[in-house]
């Protein structure tokens, strides 16, 4: 059965358990890191955090202060343009499991010319893929494959406190995105689903893109 | 989807036997490969509790042969369900940090360095220290001729991060010599 | 926590303030989001805009310091729109009581006030009582001097303008707040207040909780589902370690510290046990010479009888009044009157205010014992930046403590659960856990001591003490023992068996228990019920997420405190739909009621609500606090404002400082340090720090010093987001990272406008290039109550670094 996050924003609390947790789990190591102005870091994905926390604030119409938190990660698509392109050098280097939906990049990404990784990387239209130098393979979110084959949450879901993550059946889960969204709208009446119909990682978020982060949805 | 520990476990009875990705809906020799197996199967479950603020989550410890393999918020406590945030979520590496401090360790009067000592050693030197400070300074009756056993040349700073048997402990012992400068971050 | 976690999503209006809940209670946000669902609005009040704010309905930022001014504000709005909960007032609270004639306020000062000590005479501030010793009571609250008006005409001077003169709060947004809260004053309704650190570390720490205390009783919140003061407690185990008396000023279980003027038992029994003349009021601590006897012979066991007082006279007995809190330690380290001590599990040289004195203050030390998991700004303070380790005398033994996962024992949390955690691995390396640090050292001493003799070796030598540390064992001795055998009811208990709860406790030194209020937790019946984990619960308890029967809570497993005031005076819920218990005719259902009597009604059996005051009620109008009967608005130590509506006392009469030459306090409105600054702690880290810094992954994701400020002052100072920026108080200087940001907006303050700026104090100069304590800047000045220091608001000057040297 394919299967779905929703990740509602308007639930987060940036408490970073998410980011922290996938490292944990994915026994990935530490960057070191700099402040610069931000509570976003490390600032950007990268090899050892597949999933981080977004800041974004702002004032609203009213003058209010409106603090955005997108938890990012790999959006699983349906029909993974990144795999297409990859698929054209390296067949299996990027692989879709029919059954879940879970989209994997494989040790066969080391195969990959500099080139190709730069056109899958360009070809992703949520800037996902990363890579890692040491050992020349593509990464990004796995869904923790092993997890869910062992029929646990990935770690992230397991994690969030507040609810904010929803992982299951894809049909059970854009469900509750809709009815999420409904009561949303009701606060944020500007409210949507990104990119639901493409994607096996549906964001809820409570305004415009430019809000939240540039690549944070496609349409 | 809600899934609790227990529904966890029967599956990971099940799959101990059997687990194939195959049977899980894996086709693909590369996503077999890719998904490898899964570090907390047939791990010992401990229940622990997060060190950090009094919502005090509580956490599965994953133990094999003797060494944590994993922590994760416990799904069946009704508090935190599962939920952990970023310094639970540490807590593994917390323990496996490199800096922790695992001998104890003595700086002598004006010494530039540590140098590691045994227990023997390190808590009878401690006991002596105490020992004379207290022959020494216990003010056994104060100006006004009470007898007030104080002894108020060392003090007690510590800890809200011990248990409450180990706080029963520290406590007893400090009135036990006399201790009334006894304190803790209660207070910040 | 009155309450517990769980029960927040009871509440129909949450309001936080003195807390930034999603930031450093991450996981109770579950909770207060589930409130949310239930249609509760989420107001946050804190200078600084966080995640929390982001989560709530709406968030008001007020200057740090005016709590008072803005909780006042809300007391007056309760009055004139009659918001109040009359019939809770009359019959649960001391609203109908008369003040005694010596009581008077005039100009920010209460009555009874000595300006040489600094001090108030509280003795002035008593009810007035009939001939034999009853408050004397008018239920028609018409009377000039009942509570309720006193309060009334305190209050009525905090108006909205006051009050929005003084916080920086819009009148609108004060309106919003109260307009909501106030709104739980009905019967069936329940507002929640969630504090933490945010209202302690203030010169009126006290009394901003006394005066959260005040609305929730005007409000009738107190007792029910989704009410309550709930303190979200920070360490943990910082609830445990507060019951078992890790302080200076009391002993387990909430009994006072022996003082010189107290020799015998029936000195101290006379003074610490008060005495009622209404007959229906409890007044629990009656009792409280039966905990104290056993007490005293779990600690001394069979050479502790009634005929040599229970050991009593071996305890240290303090000096009348005086402090002996850390703040007070600390001074006398830097005076060099102290040779010793031991420093566990805590890192006072980054968590503690003005961090300059007390580096400098350690070094008078002779030796230090500290058991850390890390080396720490503590443990390693005589190699410090800027030192010459061969300059420092300090003698330090570091031992190597075990973390949570490698010991065994019980932790209480914030709602007062007893839960247990298992040993999961051995400790790492040589590690031990604090405990079987403290056990052998004893013995030690009692060796030493029997061999070699010595000064006062008695206490030592007469102690029930045992050869090993086992937590089971210790989780038995705190419950407590039978000394004799003892019949309870049908039942007979021998000597050595468990006491099965507290009512139980005798004063004659047949039982024993290291702490009365957890008497119960461990039984001959039931064994250790820090361990159950049954989610069974009735249908009327799982209504509001009531757990009896999953750990166990104190006291006698009551999980919300004063559920007595949660019913009418028949026993009947005020509000059904979120029943905490019901008299049913015969017994009460739900949750363990406070105490077992019929309701008040009852006038034969009935008892009165509040059984833990001397007669009965709860206190709105409170003689006890050092700092007056009534909470009333002052000015931090240090404040940018020269004069604030509401006295001419612009700070607090009383807040205790120090005069060493390292305790400067600039002077109100001192032009050099104009902005205020607040501090706090942070989600990816833990307090000083000194443990998450050495978790890489946390590190990761904070990794460095900063300092929030708002674009309009980054402006005038020419500062911009990533900037080095140097911070300065009239105590120290401090680098950091700049964070502009719109969280955090100029306060418009009788007209003028004061920033305010804010900083963690997560680091320190152990981790190399994060910088260094933030508490360098921050006043040693402290609340006359509680010794807290005012580590959330002090004041500072910013200018834009070229160059830094902390942070890199």
């Amino acid at each position: 059965m394919p299967k779905a996050f929703l990740i509602d924003t308007t639930r987060c609390t940036a408490c970073r358990g998410c980011q922290v947790a996938c490292k944990e789990w994915h026994d990935l190591p530490a960057n070191s890191t700099k402040q610069r102005g931000s509570h976003q870091n490390p600032p950007d994905l990268n090899p050892r955090n597949l999933k981080i926390v977004r800041f974004h604030e702002h004032l609203d119409a009213r003058g209010n202060v409106v603090w955005n938190f997108f938890p990012d990660q790999c959006r699983h698509c349906l029909t993974p343009i990144c795999k297409d392109v990859a698929d054209m050098a390296v067949p299996g280097a990027i692989v879709r499991e029919p059954e879940t939906g879970i989209v994997l990049f494989t040790e066969k990404t080391a195969e990959l010319s500099p080139e190709d990784v730069r056109a899958v990387t360009d070809a992703c239209p949520y800037n996902i893929p990363r890579y890692n130098e040491e050992t020349r393979h593509l990464v990004k979110c796995d869904m923790c494959v092993d997890r869910v084959s062992a029929g646990l949450p990935p770690v992230c879901v397991k994690t969030c406190p507040t609810g904010a993550m929803v992982f299951g059946e894809r049909e059970e889960v854009l469900e509750t995105a809709r009815k999420r969204l409904e009561q949303v709208r009701q606060q944020y009446p500007k409210a949507y689903l990104a990119d639901a119909e493409d994607v096996s990682v549906v964001y809820l978020l409570a305004e415009g893109k430019e809000y939240y982060y540039e690549y944070a949805s496609f349409m | 989807m809600k899934c609790t520990r227990r529904s966890f476990l029967k599956f990971a009875g099940a799959s101990a036997v059997c687990l194939t990705l195959g049977q899980m809906g894996f086709n693909l020799e590369a996503a077999r490969a890719y998904a490898g197996s899964l570090k907390i199967e047939g791990a010992k479950e401990v229940t622990t509790i997060c060190p950090f603020c009094a919502v005090c989550c509580q956490v599965i410890a994953y133990v094999r042969d003797g060494k944590l393999v994993a922590t994760e918020g416990d799904p069946d406590f009704p508090v935190n369900e599962g939920a952990l945030c970023a310094k639970g979520a540490a807590l593994f590496t917390m323990y496996t940090s490199q800096h922790r401090l695992l001998k104890p360790m003595y700086r002598a009067p004006y010494s530039d360095k540590w140098e590691e000592k045994d227990w023997d050693w390190t808590l009878n030197q401690i006991a002596r220290r105490v020992k004379e400070a207290r022959d020494r300074d216990i003010i056994l009756q104060n100006a006004a001729g009470k007898t007030v056993n104080r002894f108020e040349s060392i003090f007690m700073m510590g800890t809200s991060h011990a248990s409450n048997e180990e706080c029963a402990v520290i406590h007893q012992a400090m009135r036990g010599l006399g201790v009334v400068y006894m304190d803790h971050q209660a207070r910040t | 926590m009155t309450n517990h976690w769980i029960d927040i999503k009871n509440a129909d209006a949450v309001l936080i303030m003195g807390s930034n809940a999603a930031e450093h209670h991450p996981v109770c946000f579950k909770w207060i989001m589930k409130a949310k669902d239930n249609g509760a609005v989420i107001m946050h009040v804190d200078p600084k805009f966080s995640r929390t704010s982001a989560r709530s309905d709406f968030h008001v930022p007020l200057r740090s310091g005016t709590d008072i001014a803005f909780l006042g504000g809300m007391i007056n709005y309760i009055f004139e729109t009659e918001s109040y909960f009359k019939e809770y007032l009359l019959n649960y609270t001391n609203a109908s009581f008369l003040v005694g004639k010596g009581y008077s306020f005039n100009d920010g000062l209460f009555s009874g006030y000595n300006p040489e000590t600094r001090s108030y005479d509280r003795s002035v501030w008593a009810f007035e009582t009939s001939a034999d010793g009853a408050p004397v009571r008018d239920m028609t609250l018409s009377h000039e001097r009942c509570v309720f008006n006193l309060l009334k005409k305190h209050y009525a001077r905090y108006t909205l303008k006051n009050v929005s003169d003084t916080t920086g709060v819009s009148e609108e947004n004060l309106l919003k707040v109260y307009k909501v809260f106030c709104a739980t004053g009905k019967p069936d309704k329940a507002g929640t207040i969630l504090y933490a650190l945010g209202w302690t570390q203030h010169t009126v720490g006290a009394q901003n909780i006394r005066a959260s205390a005040l609305i929730q009783l005007l409000l009738g919140n107190i007792g029910v589902a989704g009410g309550g003061i709930n303190a979200l407690r920070g360490e943990p185990n910082v609830q445990g370690s507060t019951d078992h008396a890790l302080l200076y000023d009391n002993l387990p279980g909430y009994i006072a510290l022996p003082r010189a003027k107290w020799q015998t038992l029936a000195d101290f029994n006379k003074d610490n046990t008060p005495v009622t003349a209404l007959k229906n009021s409890v007044n629990w601590w009656s009792n409280r010479p039966k905990y104290f006897a056993s007490l005293l012979k779990g600690w001394f066991g069979d050479e502790a009888t009634p005929e040599n007082d229970f050991c009593y006279g071996l305890l240290p007995k303090g000096e009348d009044g005086e402090d002996y809190s850390y703040m007070q330690i600390m001074d006398k380290v830097y005076h060099g009157q102290m040779k010793g001590g031991f420093i566990f599990g805590v890192n006072p040289m980054n968590s503690f205010p003005n961090t300059n004195k007390m580096r400098l203050a350690l070094d008078n030390l002779d030796w230090m014992v500290c058991a850390e998991l890390h080396n720490s700004e503590t443990t390693d303070n005589w190699r410090r930046p800027g030192v010459d380790p061969k300059t420092r005398k300090t003698e330090v033994f570091l031992l190597p403590s075990a973390h949570r996962v490698e010991k065994a024992g019980t932790i209480s949390n914030s709602g007062r659960w007893l839960l247990w955690f298992d040993k999961a691995v051995e400790p790492g390396g040589e590690a031990r856990s604090f405990a079987d640090i403290f056990v052998p050292l004893i013995n030690r001493l009692r060796d030493m001591y029997r061999n070699e003799g010595g000064t006062l070796p008695e206490p030592l030598l007469k102690m029930n003490w045992p050869e090993t540390f086992d937590a089971e064992e210790w989780a038995r001795r705190i419950n407590g023992f039978f000394w004799a055998d003892t019949q309870v009811g049908d039942k007979l208990y021998k000597r050595g068996q468990l006491v099965p709860a507290f009512g139980n406790l005798q004063a004659d030194g047949t039982t024993s228990s290291l702490n009365w209020l957890y008497t119960g937790s461990y039984t001959e019946e039931d064994g250790n019920k820090s361990k159950r984990r049954d989610p069974s619960q009735t249908p009327m308890q799982a209504a509001i997420g009531l757990y009896p029967n999953w750990s166990w809570c104190w006291p006698v497993n009551r999980r919300i405190l004063y559920n007595r005031a949660s019913v009418d005076l028949k026993g009947k819920p005020y509000n059904p739909q979120k029943a905490v218990i019901e008299w049913d005719g015969v017994k009460w259902v739900g949750d363990v009621p406070d105490g077992p009597w019929p309701p008040q009604a009852d006038t034969k059996n009935g008892k009165l609500a509040f059984i833990m005051t001397k007669d009965g009620y709860a206190q709105l109008y409170g003689p006890g606090l050092k700092d007056g009967p009534l909470p009333e608005h002052y000015e931090p130590a240090e404040t940018p404002v020269a004069k604030h509506p509401f006295s001419r006392q612009n700070s607090s009469p009383v807040f205790k400082f120090f005069t060493s030459d390292m305790d400067k306090i600039a002077e109100a409105a001192d032009e050099r340090f104009p902005i205020v600054l607040t501090t706090y702690s942070m989600t990816e880290h833990w307090c000083g720090g000194g443990e998450t810094r050495n978790v890489p992954n946390l590190l990761e994701t904070e990794p460095q010093l900063y300092i929030e400020l708002s674009h309009e002052l980054a402006k005038e100072k020419g500062i911009r987001n990533g900037d080095g920026v140097i911070i300065e108080s009239i105590r120290g200087r401090v680098e950091a990272i700049a964070m502009v940001t719109v969280r955090i907006r100029p306060f418009t303050v009788m007209g003028r406008t004061i920033h305010l700026v804010g900083m963690p104090f997560a680091y320190g100069w152990t981790t190399p290039d994060c910088g260094d304590s933030t508490n360098r800047l921050t006043v040693t000045a402290c609340d006359p109550n509680t010794s807290i220091p005012e580590l959330k608001a002090c004041c500072v000057n910013i200018t834009r670094a070229d160059k830094l040297t902390e942070i890199a």
